[in-house]
Formats: structure tokens, C-alpha cells, sequence
């Protein structure tokens, strides 16, 4: 599953550099997202927990910053498995800053997989919903900077 | 496929209560067809599912009233739908459509209002029931309300519906002088789930559009509208020169969904292609086969 | 002194219906999947999910404590029983479940028995099985360069002679190379007056047979019993036997009718597992698997084939030059034995001087393939067909001339060497040109529905050498028995086997009782596979129905019968044994000639038969949305005399629609390893609204003259042709050229727009 995109922001690239790769905000922007734990500067465990209508789906990830090259890349690598069911998760995300004037534009892939029962018969569900959490996203980091610096909107 | 509670309770009012709307893993189940794959698919592990088989008797009837409205109960099977004379009097792309729905299999068991309930923007009833104007009565613990299948659907496997409400009935208006058609584009075998789903009902004189109704399925996450397409086409002679800008304009604004039947270039341009073929469908004559 | 005359009349030849298909339709006949023995446990297995790694743990704590878990189990369990336990028919690499490392989402990692299989799901649905994951890859060309490694090291067989050298290769992917040199093809593409070159690719898919794979096993100390859904049950004996260290006769395989095979239910499948199960539960194991776990289990090979030919200017084909890359998936299975056979013939029914054929077994982090109804063929037809039609249409030549002028005939050395017998290549070409009314005009229409035709033929070499031992068994009152480990998976093999007998010993075939599939009494067979059954199997039957009649005959003259006498044989007991008790048997083994290929690839025995066919095509094209409706398909086969015809029809039917799946719209899609669409919900095969609305299957009119009466296998023919011709004629009707299956209506709409220079977006 791949998905990419840009979305522009009101403000300046450090900033934005700064607001992403602090993981209590990031996470913030992402919906479903909770006990987000460090266990150390670049290593990060959450659960993840989301709904399509009725369906739910949980998963326990851990999150590794594997580069992050201030003012402009950031790049990170999820792993998760789904409670009570066999499968995994995994994600490589990659977000690259550009600035013009004093807008920032994150340019963001992410090339996620899922594989077990999930991936070989639920892929319709879950591509739905990537989507939906792709909006999500956007909409949270969009209004984050809107507020003016940066805010930790939930 | 973990263990569950079936419950088969006798009465709509018995059924309501055991749902507990804030209890997602809780689901009526009808026919079954549809909640059964997503449980093989592991996506769906429910704790209790509640049966709705002893309601059948009530909400099974098809009946078209004085002045041509249709109506048929919520549990209807499908194919009591595709084999009934009266919606084919009434609304005879109903009948056209449940050819290839599925497989007959599925139409025996499968029920109206399950169908409605489960929201897959694959399905080929829902954009047909939309541009037939067609709309639900919903039950729910202590009262009733209707709405339209248009307002109905609101998402991939999201509907209006309360978690502990349940459709009752389905009513199509009288259609009049409307023809409606529906296209089924599969991109793989003949009966796999389409690509594209496009409905069109469409009131002409001669060669210009009274009234037009275009909705697009299985390439967007609901069935929808092409709403600035109809306004395009409302009020104008349906010549190739329109029916091109209207199929353009349809094409660009849906929200289209890529996956394995197809990217969105693709069906964008399926979109395109079947806008324009199911307009000039419609306002064939009436009697010409589609 | 008169012959006697046959009173029955001729058994073969005749269009009999199927011996079981009463049995069939009322619901009567026997498979493993619906099999119970009493006390059976019932397994389910947790799969890897990840394409390649380490397995760094594997919990089992929570699983077993779910109420009415029998056990849980791991390949450290499994080698308490079974020390080494890798088993395949090329290569021992696969692993009854996964030891140290996993090699493709959705290996066997661990097993859980109940006696309720949603138990035992519930169960593996509590391991925890922790990987450290290793790079995949996937790609079958890209894993020749070997810069990501599947295997520490090779595990070849050592039951082919010819795989010997490959032990403990390392370092590699290749499995298996297979190189033909014949004449010099660079001096050829140098002399030559054009040059042509294609690439050419086709996908993953699968059997899918309406049962899947189940097997049970009842260990006792004494032997086991297997009962399987198992196309070459003696090879299962065999290979039971091996891992278990016990002599054969202690393993007892039991087959009854398959719910279709088509090659995926060939060599182990789930029958060691079940095996080793139960083994360690000393109880019977039933290991049954739904139609997902088909995805997991056994594949076709993707392919890519880079082919180039030289044409000098009078049209002739004077070099040609094949690449082939097979996508094998983690585990060998048959994978090597196909990239070398099918390399015989992958130049084509085509008269080439100068020929060089690589062909490549390529290991990769996928569900692994095997033998697949073509076994290897269609994928090489797909490349061949095409390019030898595009090479005519950029020449201007007429499809069908371009081939006639370079066709392979008897008499001609075929790639190998091997001279050319019994092959009705131009009869099969002019039938299918003839059907296609191919000499009249055509109209390709004008709007936007346009038409166009296209053909292909093709040529197979049987798999050889392989050994049939069929055992005729005359009961006093003269009732006949037949003891075959021929598999009748729905080809009609046990109807046409009793025709044979029933030909040699002048009674109805009806009459003629097969036994089940039991190797404590069917006798050795190789395997029903690659269509080698009528031909090897049939020559068994025949000597073994051969040799009871002899005997019968030695029995009259015995007893002082005057000469032509048709005393019923229960008088003839009574004579020489003073009752009417007794058997007259006789048995029937044959192993054709063979020399193997050498360094060169050349043999002049490659085969002891060829297989051709052909097919050909009308269709349409929607030009707005790509959608193509195929109007009329045509099969055309040599199959020497049939024996059945009916059967034969229907067998050319059955390949053409399954291969038609294949070309249209059939793909298993993988993203990171992990198919995701391993259902009939979204994985389609072609149900009957896909049927074309005209499909002609026939037979030329020909004679296999080692064939028994004459005639040769089926099975696999009409795959050959389908896509290519399919393809043939898409650029027949909009000039169009599709390299690539499936070809679904988004591919031909794409080539459209590219060809009409506004190229469709990438999303």
C-alpha cells in the first residue's frame, strides 16, 4: 500500500522540522493513536487502535526514527502486530520539507504492508481506511499551524 | 473464527433491545452473506450476533400501493425481489440489475435490508435504489424515522443508522414517465464485483432532459451523486457534443478509488465512457432492451 | 482355424460417459476433505508473517491453554519424530514446518490440534511468533543477480540424476540451469537480414481446485495410513517412507476421487505434516485446508522470457535465441524438473538451425510453484506465439504463411536433436486456419467496437523417463479388476483405462471394475501429471490386460481346448481346479526409451511422444474501455486415435477456460510478499457467463504409432495456444501489443492511449 502526498502549511520550515519530529505531536495528528511511550530518542511504542464503522482494529507498534536530517528529512519505520489475530504490520514513512516564502510543504510516502489474515482478505477495509487517516492527518497538521506556532491540537 | 452468542429473538422490538449500540462487536445479522466474509476475513470478530431470521414473516412483503409507490420489507431475499411482478411493473432495472448481482446462491439468502445496512460501495442495488429516488423506514428503540438511501449511506460500511436501529422497509416512488439503467463495468471475470457501477434515471422529452439523476458506485467509497453532472445535462438535448462535456464533467468530480480492479486513471475514463452510455440508454425508447 | 471375432465390439474409440459420474452428482463419491475417522484430531497451522526471516521465538504458552487444544506444535517437536524432515520431489528444501528461518508469508510456522478445527483456529490465533526480519525479494530476474539470497545452500534430491551436481551449491538463487546450444546463433543473428527481439512476462496464479489440499494421517507402530487428495500417491509412499527411515511397504497411501488437481496436488503437500502430527499424537490427523491457505500452499511460476530471432530475407527463421527466468517461490517443489523440460521445447514447433535456450529455476521469497496444467508450456507459448506474430506482421507476411514456412515437420530435428514423430503440427495450424475461415476477409469494423483474429500453435516433450506398473486382475467368473495408481481427479483416466482393458479382453468397458488408488494394492505409477497418464499408464494397462489374455489362451491349449474356443473361463477352472475359484492376473510395466540431454542440451530421444495443439481466436475490442469479449475460440489438438472422444472434448475444453482465466484477468496481487487477495471473494476464475459464446474443440485426424492404440494424452493441450493467440489477435484488431498477463481491459485500454499518444496517469 502506498500512499503520498504534500500538504502546505503556514509556517516556517524549522518549525514545522521541529513540530514533526517531536513524536507527542506527531502522534497527535494521527488518529487512533495513544500510550505513546519513548524508550529512547529515537525508538517509540504506542498502540494503535481505529474503527471502519463497525470493525475495529488494534494494533501494538513501535516506531524507529532511522534518519532525521533537520532542517528537511525525516524518515521512520513501523512495525505493529494486530491484537488477537496473527499478522503484522509494517510501515516505512518517509517525509521530505520544502519551503517557499513562509509556507513549508512536507512532502510525505508511506509504503506500508500488512500482512496475515488482515492483508490477504481485508485489504479493501484497510486501504478505505489508510485513506480516511491520510485526511485525518492532513486536517490535524493543517489546523496545528494554523493556531500559530506550534500547537499540540487535538 | 472465535466463538460467538446467537440470539434469535421473535419480535422487532426483542431484536432492537439486544443490540447494544455501544458495543461495535454486537451486529444484527440477516442473510448473512455479507457479515460472513468479513468474519472469514478475520476484519470482523463479533461477540454476539443477533438473528433476524424469526422476523421474517413481518418484514417480507412486496406491495405496490394506489398510486404506484413500491414497498418491500426489509427482509425480503433478493431473489423474491428479482422474480417479483410488481417491481418489475414498477421499476423493471430492479429486475435487470439482479441478474448479474452476485450469484444466485447469495440472491436466495441474501435480504434487501442487510444489503442496505452493509454499505459496500461495490454493491449494485444501492446506485440503482438512489437514482430511483428510493428511501427506508429505520425502527428504533422508541421511535421511527425514514430517510433516503441516498442519506443512508454514508461511507465505506457506514450508514446513518444508529448502532441499535434497524431498516424495516424499502419504498421506491412511483417512477413515471422515468427510465433508469444500470451499468455493471467488471474489470476481471464477468461476475466480479465491478470496477464501476453507474445509474442513470432520466425523464426526456424527445430529445431533451426534464429530469436526470447519475449515481456512481464501486469507484468511490459510497455510492454517489454526479451532481454537477446532472446539472450539466438537466434541461438539455442529450446530443454528443453535451453528453461529452457532461461525461467530462462527471469524470472529474468523483472521488475515485484505486485498488486491484482498476486504477483511477482507469475508471476515471470508465466513468467518462459510461456516463455518456447510460444517458443514451435511458432515453432509449421505452421497451429497448439494455 | 478362425479367429475368434470380438463380441463386444470396440471399447476404444467410444464416447462413453464416465464410469463414476453417477456416483458424482448424487453426491456419493468419496474425497478426503469430507473424510472423519473415529478419534481424528483436526490440525490448523499458524503461518509466517513475513516474507524472510529468522525465527527468533515462538510462544506457544496462551495457545495451549485454550480448552480443548490437543497440542501445540513446532518444527522441535516435529524433529523428535522425523530428524530430517525436508521433503520435495527435486530438491529436500522445504521444511515440514519452518526450522530456524521463514522463507514467504504464509509458511508453516506451527501446528495446533483439536478436535474442533475452530478450536484449533482459535489457537493459532494465540502464538506469538517473533522474526527477525531479513531482506526479500521477488522478482524472478532481479534474484538472478543473487544480491539477496533465499537459501544458504542448495538441497538437491539426488532421485535426478541429472541435479547431482548441484549439492551444496551456495551462494546463489539459481536452482537449476538448463542450457541447448544447437548450431551457432550469433553467426546466425550476424547473417541474418532482420532481428527481433521481445520480452515477454506472465504472472502468479493458481490451481484453485474446488477441494483443497487434505490429508489424513493414522500413525500406528506397525505402519501408517494416509488417506490424500494426492496425484501421485506412490511417490507419496515413497517419500513417507524415506523421511520416517521404514521400509515402503509399512506406508500405506489411500486416494480417492480429487476435487480437481491440474499438477498442484502432485509430490507432498500437506501429507508430512499430517504424518508428523500424528505421530506425535498418536492419534489420526486430519490436515485440511481452506481455499486461502490454496494461496499459501502452491502456484504457477511466473515467468519472463527475453526471445530473439534472426530471419534471413527469404522469411525463414535461421536463429533464435531464449531467455527464460521461472519464479520458483521458496521451495524447489517441481520448479527444476520444469525449467528443464519445458527448455526443450521453448524455440517453439519451429525448423531453426542455430538455437540457444537458457532457462533459469530461480529461488525467491514467494508461495513456491510447481507443476501447473501446462507445466511450464503456456508461459513459453505466451513468448514464442506472440513474437512470432509480431515478427510476421512487421514483415507483412500472413500469420499463418510465416509459420507453414518454418513449421516443424516428422522427419525434421526438433531443438534437442530429437527427429520429429508423429506430430500433426500443420494439420493442427491448417484446422485452426480453416475454422477461422482464415483465407476469407475479415472485417475489423469501424467504430468503436473493433474485431480481429489470431492463432497459435504449439509443441510439447513429454516428461521422461517415468515408470506405469498396472496389474489386470480375472476373477473365476471371468470379471475383470483393475489395479492402477493412476489418479481419476476428473480427466476421465479410470474410464479410459478401462476402455483398454476392456479392448484387449473384449468386454465392455462398464464391466470393468478400477479399484481406488491404494498402494498396498495399486501397483507403482510415477505420477498423473504432465499428461503422460494414457500414454505410460495405458501401455501398463494394455500389457497387463495383454498378458492375462495370453494366459487365458496358454490356460485353454493347457487344458486341450480346440483352437478358437470361447469356453468361459469358470469351465475352464473347474477343469483344471475342480471349482470355479481362482484369478488369472497379469501385470503390465512400462518405461519408454529416453537418453537424457548432455552438456548441450541435445538428446535424439528426447520424449517418446509430443504433444500439439493449438488455438484460435475471434474477438472484440471495446475501444472506449479496453473490455475484450472473445466470440469465438477454437482448440485443436493431435491426440493420435482417442480413446474417448467425448472425454477428449471435454478435456480440451476444461485447459482452454482455465488457461482463458489466466489470460483475461487472473493475477494473485502481492504487496511485500503478502498476497492480498487470497479469496474467491476477489481472486476470480472463470465461471460460465465468461465462456465464449463459440468454442470448438476438435481433433486432427492422426495415429501415435507407439502410442497404445494409437493414441496419447490430453490434459494439458489446449492451455498451450490460448493466450498468445488471444494477444494475436488484440493487434489484429487495434494494433496493440500486449506483453504481459493477465491482459485485462485496463492493459489494452493503456496500450490504446499510448498508441494514440496521450499515455493514461500512473495513480
Amino acid at each position: 500500500m502506498n500512499f503520498a502526498g504534500d500538504i502546505t502549511v503556514v509556517a516556517p520550515r524549522d518549525a514545522v522540522f521541529k513540530a514533526l519530529s517531536d513524536a507527542p505531536f506527531f502522534a497527535s495528528c494521527i488518529e487512533g493513536v495513544r500510550n505513546l511511550e519513548a524508550i529512547d530518542a529515537t525508538h517509540f511504542r504506542a498502540i494503535l487502535e481505529t474503527r471502519v464503522a463497525y470493525l475495529r482494529f488494534k494494533f501494538k507498534a513501535e516506531v524507529e526514527l532511522t534518519q532525521l536530517s533537520p532542517p528537511e528529512l525525516i524518515e521512520a519505520k513501523v512495525e505493529g502486530t494486530p491484537f488477537g489475530i496473527v499478522g503484522r504490520l509494517t510501515a516505512i514513512t518517509m517525509t521530505r520539507l520544502s519551503e517557499t516564502g513562509g509556507q513549508t510543504t512536507i512532502h510525505y510516502s508511506v509504503d506500508a504492508t500488512i500482512t496475515g489474515k488482515l492483508g490477504s482478505m481485508g485489504q479493501p477495509v484497510l486501504k478505505a481506511k489508510a485513506k480516511d487517516m491520510e485526511k485525518h492527518f492532513t486536517e490535524r497538521l493543517v489546523a496545528a499551524f494554523a493556531i500559530g506556532g506550534r500547537g499540540t491540537a487535538h | 473464527m472465535t466463538p460467538f452468542d446467537l440470539v434469535e429473538p421473535a419480535s422487532l422490538k426483542e431484536a432492537i433491545a439486544l443490540i447494544d449500540p455501544d458495543d461495535p462487536d454486537v451486529r444484527p445479522i440477516a442473510g448473512g452473506t455479507a457479515l460472513m466474509l468479513m468474519m472469514k476475513a478475520g476484519v470482523f470478530r463479533p461477540t454476539r450476533l443477533v438473528s433476524l431470521r424469526r422476523l421474517r414473516n413481518g418484514l417480507s412483503q412486496i406491495t405496490s400501493t394506489m398510486d404506484g409507490e413500491l414497498k418491500i420489507g426489509a427482509m425480503t431475499p433478493l431473489t423474491a425481489i428479482e422474480h417479483s411482478s410488481e417491481v418489475k411493473r414498477a421499476a423493471p432495472v430492479i429486475a435487470r440489475t439482479m441478474r448479474r448481482l452476485a450469484n444466485v446462491r447469495v440472491r436466495n439468502v441474501a435480504t434487501i435490508g442487510g444489503a442496505l445496512a452493509h454499505a459496500d460501495p461495490h454493491m449494485d442495488l444501492p446506485p440503482v435504489l438512489i437514482a430511483l429516488g428510493a428511501s427506508v423506514s429505520i425502527a428504533g428503540i422508541s421511535s421511527e424515522r425514514s430517510m433516503t438511501v441516498e442519506d443512508l449511506l454514508t461511507g465505506y460500511y457506514e450508514t446513518a443508522l444508529a448502532k441499535n436501529e434497524l431498516i424495516t422497509e424499502l419504498r421506491i416512488p412511483t417512477q413515471g414517465n422515468s427510465q433508469a439503467v444500470y451499468f455493471k463495468v467488471t474489470a476481471g471475470s464477468v461476475d466480479d464485483w465491478p470496477a464501476l457501477g453507474l445509474a442513470a434515471a432520466i425523464v426526456s422529452e424527445g430529445d431533451t432532459v426534464r429530469s436526470v439523476r447519475l449515481v456512481v458506485s464501486a469507484a468511490t467509497s459510497k455510492p454517489m451523486r454526479l451532481t454537477a453532472a446532472e446539472r450539466a445535462l438537466n434541461g438539455q438535448i442529450a446530443n454528443e457534443v453535451h453528453l461529452k462535456r457532461v461525461a467530462d464533467i462527471a469524470a472529474e468530480e468523483a472521488d475515485i478509488i484505486a485498488d486491484i480492479r482498476g486504477s483511477a486513471s482507469y475508471k476515471r475514463e470508465l466513468l467518462r465512457v459510461f456516463t455518456a452510455r447510460a444517458v443514451r440508454a435511458a432515453m432509449e425508447p421505452r421497451g429497448a432492451p439494455h | 482355424m478362425k479367429a475368434i471375432k470380438p463380441q463386444v465390439g470396440h471399447q476404444v474409440g467410444r464416447s462413453l460417459p464416465r464410469l463414476e459420474a453417477r456416483e458424482k452428482v448424487t453426491g456419493r463419491a468419496e474425497y478426503t476433505h469430507l473424510m472423519q475417522l473415529p478419534g481424528m484430531l483436526q490440525a490448523k497451522i499458524l503461518r509466517s508473517t513475513v516474507a524472510h526471516g529468522r525465527i527468533k521465538s515462538i510462544d506457544t504458552t496462551d495457545a495451549k491453554k485454550i480448552p480443548g487444544v490437543f497440542g501445540v506444535y513446532t518444527s522441535d517437536d516435529i524433529q523428535t519424530v522425523i530428524p530430517d524432515p525436508y521433503y520435495g520431489p527435486a530438491f529436500h528444501d522445504q521444511p515440514i514446518l519452518a526450522i530456524g528461518k521463514v522463507h514467504f508469508v504464509g509458511e508453516p510456522v506451527a501446528a495446533v490440534l483439536a478436535a474442533d478445527p475452530h478450536i484449533a483456529e482459535q489457537a493459532t490465533q494465540r502464538i506469538i511468533a517473533e522474526y527477525e526480519e531479513l531482506p526479500a525479494i521477488f522478482d524472478e530476474v532481479e534474484a538472478a543477480e543473487n544480491k539477496v539470497l533465499v537459501h544458504e545452500e542448495l538441497k538437491p534430491a539426488g532421485t535426478f540424476a541429472d541435479l547431482k551436481h548441484l549439492k551444496g551449491r551456495k551462494g546463489t538463487n539459481i536452482a537449476l540451469d538448463f542450457r541447448l546450444r544447437r548450431g551457432d546463433v550469433d553467426k546466425g543473428f550476424a547473417s541474418a537480414a532482420h532481428v527481433f527481439e521481445h520480452t515477454f512476462r506472465t504472472q502468479k496464479v493458481l490451481h484453485l481446485a474446488l477441494e483443497p489440499y487434505a490429508s489424513i494421517a493414522d500413525y500406528r507402530e506397525d505402519g501408517v495410513t494416509i488417506y490424500s487428495g494426492a496425484q501421485s500417491p506412490s511417490f507419496v509412499r515413497t517419500e513417507i517412507a524415506r523421511l520416517l527411515s521404514w521400509p515402503e511397504n509399512r506406508v500405506r497411501v489411500k486416494v480417492p476421487y480429487l476435487g480437481g488437481g491440474y499438477g498442484g496436488k502432485l509430490y507432498i503437500k500437506m501429507e508430512a505434516l499430517a504424518v508428523a502430527l500424528s505421530m506425535l499424537a498418536r492419534r489420526p490427523v486430519k490436515v485440511a485446508l481452506t481455499m486461502e491457505e490454496q494461496f499459501y500452499t502452491i502456484t504457477k511460476h511466473p515467468s519472463t522470457f527475453r526471445i530473439k530471432s534472426g530471419i534471413d530475407k527469404d522469411g525463414k527463421i535461421i536463429a533464435r535465441k531464449c531467455e527464460v527466468w521461472w519464479n520458483g517461490g521458496a521451495y524447489a517443489d517441481v520448479g527444476p524438473r520444469l525449467t528443464q523440460k519445458s527448455g526443450f521445447t521453448a524455440s517453439g514447433p519451429y525448423d531453426i538451425d542455430n538455437v540457444s535456450i537458457d532457462s533459469y529455476a530461480l529461488y525467491t521469497n514467494l508461495t513456491p510453484a510447481g507443476a501447473l496444467r501446462g507445466f511450464g508450456i503456456p508461459q513459453l507459448v505466451w513468448a514464442y506465439e506472440s513474437h512470432t506474430d509480431m515478427i510476421a506482421r512487421a514483415l507483412k507476411r500472413d500469420p499463418v504463411d510465416f509459420r507453414k514456412q518454418n513449421l516443424l515437420h516428422d522427419g525434421r530435428p526438433q531443438a534437442t536433436g530429437t527427429i520429429l514423430k508423429n506430430a500433426a503440427i500443420e494439420k493442427v495450424l491448417d484446422r485452426i486456419a480453416e475454422r477461422l475461415n482464415w483465407k476469407k476477409p475479415f472485417d475489423r469494423g469501424q467504430g468503436v467496437v473493433r474485431r480481429g483474429r489470431g492463432l497459435a500453435v504449439a509443441l510439447k516433450a513429454v516428461i521422461s523417463p517415468t515408470t506405469s506398473v498396472a496389474v489386470v486382475n480375472i476373477a473365476a467368473d471371468g470379471s475383470a479388476t483393475l489395479y492402477c495408481s493412476t489418479v481419476d481427479m476428473g480427466q476421465g483416466s479410470d474410464t479410459a483405462m478401462a476402455q483398454m482393458v476392456g479392448e484387449v479382453l473384449d468386454m465392455p468397458a462398464e464391466s470393468v471394475r478400477v479399484v481406488p488408488r491404494d498402494t498396498d494394492v495399486t501397483p507403482y505409477d510415477m505420477g498423473t501429471l504432465g499428461s503422460r497418464s494414457l500414454f505410460h499408464m495405458g501401455h501398463a494397462v494394455r500389457l497387463a490386460a495383454e498378458e492375462a489374455r495370453d494366459k487365458i489362451a496358454a490356460l485353454r491349449r493347457e487344458l486341450g481346448e480346440p483352437e478358437g474356443s470361447n469356453a468361459p473361463l469358470g469351465d475352464l477352472f473347474r477343469k483344471k481346479y475342480g471349482m470355479q475359484a481362482g484369478n488369472i492376473v497379469g501385470t503390465g510395466i512400462y518405461k519408454p526409451d529416453y537418453i537424457p540431454p548432455d552438456s548441450s542440451g541435445l538428446t535424439t530421444n528426447a520424449t517418446p511422444f509430443w504433444m500439439v495443439a493449438g488455438s484460435g481466436v475471434e474477438l472484440e475490442v471495446d475501444t472506449e474501455t479496453g473490455h475484450v469479449r472473445i466470440t469465438r475460440l477454437i482448440n485443436v489438438a493431435d491426440v493420435g486415435k482417442p480413446i474417448n472422444p467425448k472425454i477428449v472434448e471435454t478435456q480440451l475444453s476444461g485447459a482452454s477456460l482455465m488457461q482463458l482465466g489466466f489470460s483475461m484477468f487472473e493475477k494473485m496481487h502481492v504487496d511485500g510478499g503478502q498476497i492480498t487477495n487470497a479469496s474467491l471473494a476477489d481472486y476470480k476464475i472463470p465461471a460460465i457467463h465468461d465462456v465464449p459464446p463459440v468454442m470448438e474443440n476438435m481433433t486432427v485426424d492422426a495415429v501415435q504409432d507407439n502410442g497404445p492404440f494409437g493414441a496419447k494424452g490430453v490434459g494439458e493441450l489446449a492451455t498451450f495456444g490460448v493466450s498468445p493467440a488471444i494477444a494475436n489477435a488484440i493487434d489484429d484488431a487495434i494494433g496493440v501489443r500486449l506483453t504481459e498477463l493477465p491482459m485485462t481491459a485496463e492493459a489494452v485500454l493503456r496500450g490504446l492511449y499510448v498508441k494514440n499518444n496521450r499515455p493514461l496517469g500512473d495513480d
